[in-house]
């Protein structure tokens, strides 16, 4: 059951590496039904914020409530997450990954593959290993959109892929997203076009939190596109 | 139970293009075994080449039950497993499970080919003994490799799991796991041994009814007290293995 009105309550959360302090108190207050863009350059923290939500990595101090609760088992069926890393099984055909993954979740909604697929000009019978980094991006996205699972967790969805793949995956979370039911957070280092899917942003450098809001209310105070914003906070 | 018939499934699919080589080579060994009969072989001799293979499978099986969890780290794969809302044993239990079905297929194919191309040859050796007899205590036998090839399967998923949680000199970490987990769960035999007296010891003889072959044994028993201790071991060793996987196990790039 979906507890509380926020979807993702992030407490004075710090997390070390050896050698390095990847987070350094992060807070954060993520409402229901936004898409957050959780932006940053690279070795920001914003894989091992998304890593600490899912439950792949633990905090060393700090807590986490994903709707108001802690990460567990059971907050992984809440959550979707795309990995920024190749995570599909190379030797799996596009539909046997789609088949494999669907066992494991009830908020699984068969009927949106064949759209989705023709939408993300994906075959059913091609092997994973064939596919090229954009259409395997595109088959990860797949993955979370044909469910509607409560929190969305992106991992840099747009790196190192093609400009027509990332134009499909934009054009695919716009469309798909449920604002009334689902909550996203998109980790990237690049905003440019995709600042448009943002209703609001953190900007997280060095493991801290640098600016946080809404991406309008940003805009008007800053009078700078959230692109412009980040070229002059990373400059 | 369709969640851990699906990972089990995933791992009999990842291992089938080994498998099926394995196979291969296991009949082609027994073709060529076949032939050195034919060209003035001794019997005996071909006995022993035959049995070959099951010897192989012992570094095989310690190979697979630590690479069914490597390669899911190598290939980035962990990333899936380790976010679906499955509990910990689910996936070391589908990987132990899978490599139980591995074996007993590897066994069907060297006994079975064996049968198949040498077949005379196994009926000259035992004459003596009814083919009940030998399937009785064949499925002993295989029992009780299973049994071993859990526990192998067992400890080698902890040591593996327990070096991925250090940064670094993760192979010295999972060597003295296992060293240090076979020494613990022997103690706990020894430790619990007076616990389990009681339990009557095993009359072996019996058991494989070695008497239906003409072998009189007056006594040779299994002391199950000692053992009973070591098994506890080996599954409290199995829950904490799938406890770490879950909750403690981190994956970083």
């Amino acid at each position: 059951m979906i507890q509380g009105s926020q979807a993702l309550v992030v407490r004075d959360l710090r997390k070390k590496y050896p050698g390095t302090e990847a987070l350094k108190g992060i807070d954060l207050t993520l409402p229901k039904g936004e898409i957050c863009g959780l932006l940053g350059p690279n070795g920001s923290g914003k894989s091992t914020l998304l890593k600490c939500v899912i439950g792949l990595l633990q905090a060393d101090s700090g807590t986490i409530e994903i709707f108001g609760q802690k990460p567990s088992r059971h907050t992984k069926a809440q959550i979707a997450f795309v990995p920024e890393i190749d995570n599909l099984y190379r030797w799996m055909t596009v539909q046997e990954t789609i088949d494999f993954i669907s066992t494991f979740y009830e908020d699984w909604e068969p009927q949106r593959v064949p759209d989705l697929l023709d939408f993300m000009r994906l075959e059913p019978e091609k092997r994973v290993s064939s596919l090229s980094k954009g259409m395997r991006a595109r088959l990860k996205l797949i993955l979370t959109l044909a469910r509607t699972a409560p929190l969305v967790l992106l991992d840099e969805p747009f790196s190192g892929i093609d400009p027509s793949s990332r134009d499909r995956i934009v054009e695919g979370i716009v469309r798909e997203f449920k604002s009334e039911e689902q909550t996203m957070i998109i980790s990237t280092h690049a905003v440019g076009d995709t600042e448009q899917l943002f209703d609001s942003v953190v900007f997280l450098d060095e493991g801290t939190v640098n600016l946080q809001g809404n991406a309008e209310d940003l805009r008007v105070r800053y009078r700078k596109s959230i692109n412009d914003l980040f070229k002059e906070v990373f400059a | 139970m369709s969640k851990f018939l699906r990972l089990l499934r995933k791992d009999l699919e990842a291992s089938r293009w080994p498998l099926g080589i394995l196979s291969g080579l296991i009949l082609l060994f027994m073709l060529f075994v076949r032939y050195k009969i034919s060209a003035g072989w001794a019997l005996e001799s071909a006995i022993i080449t035959v049995a070959l293979p099951l010897m192989f499978f012992v570094p095989w099986f310690v190979w697979q039950s630590f690479q069914t969890l490597r390669s899911e780290w190598k290939e980035d794969t962990v990333y899936t497993l380790l976010v679906l809302p499955v509990p910990g044993w689910y996936i070391t239990l589908a990987k132990l499970v899978g490599l139980f079905v591995e074996y007993t297929i590897l066994l069907a194919v060297t006994l079975g080919g064996a049968s198949l191309i040498l077949g005379r040859v196994f009926l000259e050796f035992t004459p003596t003994a009814p083919i009940a007899w030998i399937i009785r205590n064949g499925l002993i036998v295989y029992l009780i490799s299973l049994g071993i090839l859990a526990s192998v399967v067992i400890f080698i998923q902890l040591a593996f799991v327990v070096s991925k949680m250090v940064g670094r000199f993760q192979g010295l970490v999972a060597l003295w796991v296992l060293i240090l987990t076979n020494w613990l769960v022997g103690q706990m035999g020894m430790l619990l041994e007076p616990v389990f007296r009681w339990v009557p010891p095993i009359p072996l003889e019996r058991v494989f009814r070695l008497d239906q072959v003409g072998l009189e044994l007056q006594r040779f028993d299994y002391h199950l007290a000692p053992k009973i201790g070591t098994w506890l071991g080996t599954i409290l060793l199995f829950i904490l293995t799938a406890w770490l996987m879950e909750r403690y196990v981190e994956i970083n790039d």
